[in-house]
Parts: structure tokens; C-alpha cells; sequence
């Protein structure tokens, strides 16, 4: 079997382990392919995106884990490192910094941290990080709360 | 090919009035004295020693030619005080002489010294200094902390461990670590490392434990333990290159396909370092060699043409009119003396007046009339340039070209004119020296263009010195060129026997000695920054200096107040 399947396999069944472990990371492998998976990860709290169930689309290169896979946001987000219409992450661990200790669940961690700590400084979506870098806390907040309620908040009821 | 530098330091203690009458008691003496008349034991000091080729024996020959490679030689240790050419091999047993020394100072392994050099730029002092500072803080920084590896690993060698990446179990002898301890097996170990040295350039070199947080380095003994062949062969050649790179006192021969590189040891300023491929260039600013002109001024320069070439290309062109009939004439030769295939009218092509009696022309003649001022001003400066400029170009063309024909002629033309003219080809080493000694004055007279354009016009004595320098030295080169190409051309387009080859000999090889000491002057005075200028202003008026006259025989600048050659008594 491919290096690549065996882990992604491995890794499957510690998510199914490990489900109940980390309630904010819920991950799903697409049925008919081991290289597509999906995640909802449940916003941060005590951060705009608290409350908001934000889902992510993975594509595993065959060269996993020796090449990182590639994430972006199916969820619209208000976010400076996001990019508002593809959703697109800039994150380090997904291009240079990668490295193939990292696991999908990590990664889905390392969003979650990038979404509680933006890095304005490298922004994707230019408003959200000029508002930062400006030092409209305010302005971002309602910004980035008024899309997580628009689109991310699961219907109640 | 390094010979030409013995050209120079022939006579190079001959004070300027003093080349003419020993060069010509050289041409005397040899004139007298002829291949082809029988052979003597005298020992010409500018010849191959004749004894040699009697009766075309092929075993003197080559002990000739030995000779001749081990002169080379040891013009090469002559040159190696200043920098040393290394291939490759040379390169790795550098790199392996410091490892060794960093390992057997710091009571280190091999594998660490090597790191340690890679973080600071294989300097042997640097590492160190660092290490006896803070051995811990070093250690910390390269990725050198202690081993945190649990014991029991070595003790069990059946004990079951899951990879750290593929999350397989392992026995633990098919498990792998470096420094840090972080456990991953040997095939996702060998595939890390593959990707890394196929993806990440010189990057690899500083491989770093898989484990996000962790920072501990990857020394070449887990590269050469797990990975392949093709990839081990790779991360050696990385580590040449680094070795190369980023050591301060190397530097790559930046032609493409060469393989050397070059330590540069010498101190004097004088950067001309040329390689075992026969590129000449400056090891401090990697542009072709320049001097007398220092990096500076020569980065001035170039950025000065980059910005004006359009204007001068514009009125350059390429073409110019014959002064005569006025038929356009492209350049072809090296040499600037032009024969106009239509008219036959001889002309310098550098300032079109007739070759007859032309000394020189590379003195710039300021424009007097009275114009409007500013006008004037900005055409000057414009033509200023333009003179420097042309010139240089030109030197810089002539001196491709007589590269190309160097070597067009040794390739194609030797055998043949050594069978013309019976002699083994060995004996033609005298033309191989003629071409190199006018390819490197032309390099040299090409920078002393650039270097007259900023030389100030403030201070005429200068100027005059160096124009007269200047114009010495490219009258002999214009003779020596023009030997070389012109004469050596009847030669071979004849074919035959020629009783006169022995003649022309005899005068290319004066012409190249003297060519070289001009230069060899003319190159020293301008490095000096024409310092010896005060005293030769005080000895003699300035006017004494402008107005001699050039003996068309042997270049001697006579005193104006003289009717005939003070040296050959013509005129």
C-alpha cells in the first residue's frame, strides 16, 4: 500500500479514537476517497468566531505527509489570513514550515490558534488586516462577528 | 597562457629612455642569429634554445615542451602566493582539513564540527571563539543540544516503537534519531531527508529534526546512513557549494561551465586572478579584469555606459567613412590601422587621420572655439566621453577579437606553419606569447580609456603624463598587433618555406618584450596614481614633455629641438 494511504488510514482510525477527546475538531474522510476530508472546527471562544461551526475542505497530495496538504475554508470568514472569496489560509505550517510530524488533526489545531492569534502583518484579506493593523479592534470584532453569525452559526432548533 | 606575465617581469626594472637601445641591442643580436643558418650554443635569452629541433628530433621536442610545462608550473606556484585555484577534490579536502580541525579542537565528532561550520560560515576562528564563549549557547543555536534519547532503546533492540509520522510499529533497531531523540523510522526518515535535498536547494544543508518544536540538525552521518546514492551524491555537491559560498576568503570562476573556484590570499589590492580555464576576472568585484582602474571606479564606469550607450551607439554607429573616398568602412581587424579596401587609403580608424606617420592619437584635444558657453560645455562633455568611450570599446572589441584569432590561428594555422616552414610547433610558442601579451595590453589599455575619463583636468601634468604614457604604450601595441595579424598572415597564406620567418621572428618576439615593459610601465604609473608626476614636472618643462616627436622607427620620443633619431639616427 502507498505510504501516503497507510497514513492517512492510521490517521483515520485515531480520529475515530480520539473523537470524543477533542469536541471543538470533528473530522470526516470523504467515503469513496481517502485523499479528500472535511472538518468542522467550532470557533474559539472569547474570540469573534466563538459560537460559529466553521468548516474546512482538506486535499492530501500523494506525497503526504512528505508534502503538506492543501486546507481552505468552505465557511465564509472575516479573517486576516483567510482570503474572503476562495478561502484560502496563509498559514507557515502549510508551505515552508511543514513537516511530516504534523497530522490533519494538528493542522485543524493550528488553524483554530491561527483564528484565536491573526497575524495582520500578512494578510490575505487586506480590510481585515488593515482594520487590525490600525488598531480598530472594534471595527475587526464586528466585522469578523457579524460573519460568523451570517454564516457560520447552525441553525438553533 | 600565464607566460605572459614573465613578458613583464623581463625587464621590467628598465627605466622608460632605456627600452629602446636594449631592445634593439636585442633585435641586433638576434637578428644575427637564425634557425636556418646553423646552429649555435649561445643561449638566447628570448628563444627556445635552437639546439633543439636539429633534425626534427622528436625526443628533444619534448623535452622541450616539458620545459616549457614545468616554466609554467612554476610561474604557477609564482602566482599561488596570492590565490589558489581548487577543482573540486581540492575544495572537499579543505572542507574535511577544517572539519578535522574544529573536531580535534572542541573534543567534538566529526558530524558536529561539520555543522558547527555550516552555522558560522566555515570559519574555523569564528566557531571557535563561539564555542569557548558559550558552549551551550552554541549548541542551542546550531542545533547541537544533548542526546534526551530514553536508554532503553539501545538496551532493547526488540522493543516495539511507533513512527512518529508513518505511526507504524517498529523494533527499535529499525528506528532512527538524531540529537534530539525524536523517533521515526528508517523509510520515512530516508523519504524526509530525499524531499528536502530534491526540494530545498542549499536548504538541506540545514535539515532540522522532523518534529515541529524541535530544532536539532541533521549531520551528514544520518544523510549518509539512510539516504540513497543519488541523493548522498547531491547533498556533497550542496556542501561544496556551500563550502564554496559562504566562506569569505572563495569565490566561484564565474564562467559557466568552469568548475574551480578560487582562495584569494593576496593583500596589495591587486585583485587579477585568472583560472585554470583561462578566465581573467577581478576576484573582489567579479567583473573582468580592469586594472589599473580600482572596483569603483570601474562599477562607475559601466553604470556611465549603461546609461549613455544609446547616445554614443547613435553617434558611433558602426560604420565609419573612409577620409578619403568616403565609402563606409566596418571594422574587421583588431589592429586600428585601416587600409581602405577601395581606395587603399591607410587611416587610424580611432581618429581617421592617415596611418603615415601616425604616433598616436589617444590625447584629447579640448575644442577652442567661442561659442556659446554652455553649449559648448555639455557638447564637450559629451564628446569627452565619447573619446574615452570609443576608445575603450574599441580596445575592448580588438581585444576579443585577438583572443579569437589566437586561438583560430594556434587550432588551425600552427600544424600547417609548421610544416611550411619545417619547424616542430612547439617552436611557435613565440606567436602563442605575441597574441597573449596584445590580448592583456589590450585589457589594459582598454581600462586606462576609462580610466582617463576620470582622470581630473585640473591637473594637466597628470594628464599629460599619462597621456604620454598612454600613447607610448598603444603606439607599440598598434606595431606588435599589427605584426601578429597582418605578417604572420603573408606566412600563412603563402605557405613554403620563408627565409624571411626567421626575420619576423625575431621582431614579434622584441615587439612583444617591449610591448610589455610599455605596458608594464604605463599599468604601475597609473596604479601609483601617476605619482612620479612632480618630479618629472620639475626636471623638465611641461612643454619639453609635449612637444617630442615620435621616431617612426622605434617610437623613441625624441626632444623637438633634435632633426634625427636620438636612438637610430634616422630623419
Amino acid at each position: 500500500m502507498q505510504a501516503s494511504r497507510a497514513r492517512l488510514f492510521k490517521e483515520y482510525k485515531e480520529v475515530q479514537r480520539e473523537k470524543v477527546a477533542d469536541p471543538d475538531i470533528q473530522l470526516v474522510c470523504d467515503d469513496s476517497n481517502i485523499f479528500k476530508w472535511t472538518a468542522l472546527i467550532k470557533g474559539p471562544s472569547e474570540t469573534p468566531f466563538e459560537g460559529g461551526v466553521f468548516q474546512l475542505v482538506f486535499s492530501v497530495p500523494e506525497q503526504y505527509p512528505l508534502q503538506p496538504p492543501q486546507v481552505r475554508f468552505l465557511t465564509k470568514i472575516f479573517h486576516p489570513n483567510v482570503h474572503f472569496k476562495t478561502g484560502e489560509i496563509c498559514l507557515d505550517i502549510l508551505k515552508n514550515a511543514w513537516s511530516p510530524a504534523w497530522t490533519l488533526q494538528s493542522v485543524c489545531r493550528a488553524i483554530i490558534a491561527l483564528m484565536a492569534h491573526p497575524e495582520p502583518d500578512s494578510p490575505l484579506n487586506c480590510d481585515s488586516g488593515n482594520l487590525l493593523r490600525s488598531g480598530d479592534i472594534r471595527g475587526y470584532q464586528s466585522m469578523a462577528r457579524m460573519y460568523t453569525r451570517l454564516a457560520a452559526s447552525p441553525m438553533k432548533g | 597562457m600565464l607566460r605572459r606575465r614573465v613578458s613583464w617581469d623581463v625587464t621590467n626594472s628598465l627605466a622608460m629612455d632605456d627600452v629602446h637601445p636594449s631592445s634593439d641591442s636585442i633585435e641586433e643580436e638576434a637578428t644575427t642569429k637564425c634557425y636556418s643558418d646553423g646552429f649555435d650554443d649561445n643561449e638566447d635569452p628570448f628563444f627556445l634554445s635552437d639546439d633543439d629541433f636539429v633534425g626534427g628530433d622528436d625526443g628533444a621536442a619534448d623535452a622541450l615542451l616539458e620545459d616549457i610545462k614545468e616554466d609554467e608550473i612554476d610561474l604557477l606556484k609564482h602566482k599561488q602566493q596570492d590565490y589558489k585555484i581548487l577543482n573540486t577534490a581540492e575544495i572537499r579536502q579543505r572542507m574535511e582539513r577544517d572539519v578535522a580541525e574544529v573536531s580535534t579542537v572542541l573534543s567534538i565528532s566529526k558530524d558536529e564540527a561539520s555543522i558547527l561550520l555550516r552555522n558560522y560560515n566555515w570559519s574555523v576562528s569564528k566557531v571557535n571563539d563561539s564555542w569557548f564563549t558559550d558552549e551551550f549557547e552554541v549548541r542551542e543555536k546550531v542545533g547541537l543540544e544533548k542526546l534526551v534519547v530514553s536508554s532503553d532503546l539501545s538496551s532493547n533492540k526488540r522493543k516495539i516503537i511507533t513512527c512518529g509520522i508513518c505511526f507504524e510499529p517498529y523494533t527499535s533497531d529499525r528506528i532512527r534519531y538524531a540529537y534530539c531523540g525524536h523517533l521515526y523510522c528508517e523509510i520515512c526518515w530516508s523519504a524526509y531527508i530525499s524531499t528536502s535535498i530534491n526540494n530545498d536547494g542549499t536548504g538541506c544543508l540545514m535539515l532540522r529534526c522532523p518534529e515541529p518544536s524541535c530544532r536539532a540538525a541533521i549531520g551528514q552521518y544520518m544523510i549518509d546512513s539512510l539516504a540513497s546514492e543519488e541523493d548522498r551524491k547531491k547533498y556533497s555537491d550542496f556542501l561544496v557549494r556551500s563550502y564554496v559560498e559562504d566562506n569569505r576568503t572563495t569565490k566561484w570562476c564565474p564562467s559557466p561551465a568552469c568548475e574551480h573556484a578560487i582562495e584569494f590570499s593576496g593583500a596589495d589590492g591587486i585583485f587579477d586572478v585568472t583560472c585554470r580555464c583561462f578566465t581573467s576576472f577581478c576576484w573582489n568585484c567579479k567583473e573582468e579584469c580592469h586594472r589599473p582602474m580600482d572596483c569603483d571606479a570601474v562599477k562607475k564606469w559601466i553604470l556611465k555606459n549603461s546609461s549613455e550607450s544609446e547616445n554614443v551607439n547613435y553617434i558611433l554607429a558602426y560604420c565609419k567613412p573612409c577620409p578619403n573616398c568616403k565609402r563606409p568602412i566596418e571594422k574587421n581587424h583588431g589592429c586600428m590601422h585601416m587600409t581602405c579596401r577601395v581606395c587603399r587609403n591607410e587611416f587610424c580608424w580611432l581618429c581617421l587621420g592617415p596611418w603615415k606617420g601616425h604616433a598616436n592619437c589617444n590625447r584629447y584635444m579640448e575644442k577652442t572655439d567661442t561659442e556659446d558657453r554652455r553649449k559648448k560645455l555639455a557638447k564637450e562633455s559629451l564628446e569627452k566621453y565619447t573619446h574615452y568611450f570609443e576608445r575603450w570599446d574599441a580596445n575592448r572589441k580588438s581585444r576579443l577579437k585577438a583572443l579569437a584569432d589566437h586561438q583560430r590561428v594556434k587550432n588551425e594555422e600552427f600544424k600547417k606553419l609548421s610544416e611550411s616552414q619545417d619547424i616542430p610547433e612547439a617552436y611557435l610558442e613565440f606567436i602563442t606569447k605575441a597574441w597573449l601579451q596584445v590580448v592583456e595590453c589590450r585589457r589594459a589599455l582598454e581600462w586606462s580609456y576609462a580610466y582617463g575619463y576620470y582622470l581630473p583636468d585640473k591637473d594637466p601634468a597628470k594628464k599629460q603624463f599619462f597621456e604620454y604614457l598612454q600613447g607610448e604604450a598603444e603606439s607599440t601595441l598598434e606595431k606588435l598587433h599589427n605584426c601578429v595579424e597582418s605578417e604572420l598572415k603573408e606566412f600563412l597564406d603563402v605557405g613554403g618555406l620563408s627565409k624571411k620567418f626567421s626575420e619576423f621572428r625575431t621582431k614579434l618576439v622584441g615587439l612583444t618584450t617591449v610591448t610589455g615593459n610599455y605596458f608594464e610601465k604605463l599599468v604601475r604609473a597609473l596604479e601609483n596614481g601617476l605619482c612620479d608626476v612632480n618630479s618629472h614636472v620639475i626636471k623638465g618643462s611641461e612643454d619639453e614633455v609635449e612637444d617630442r616627436w615620435h621616431c617612426d622607427r622605434c617610437t623613441y620620443a625624441n626632444p623637438s629641438s633634435l632633426k634625427s633619431c636620438k636612438m637610430c639616427f634616422i630623419k
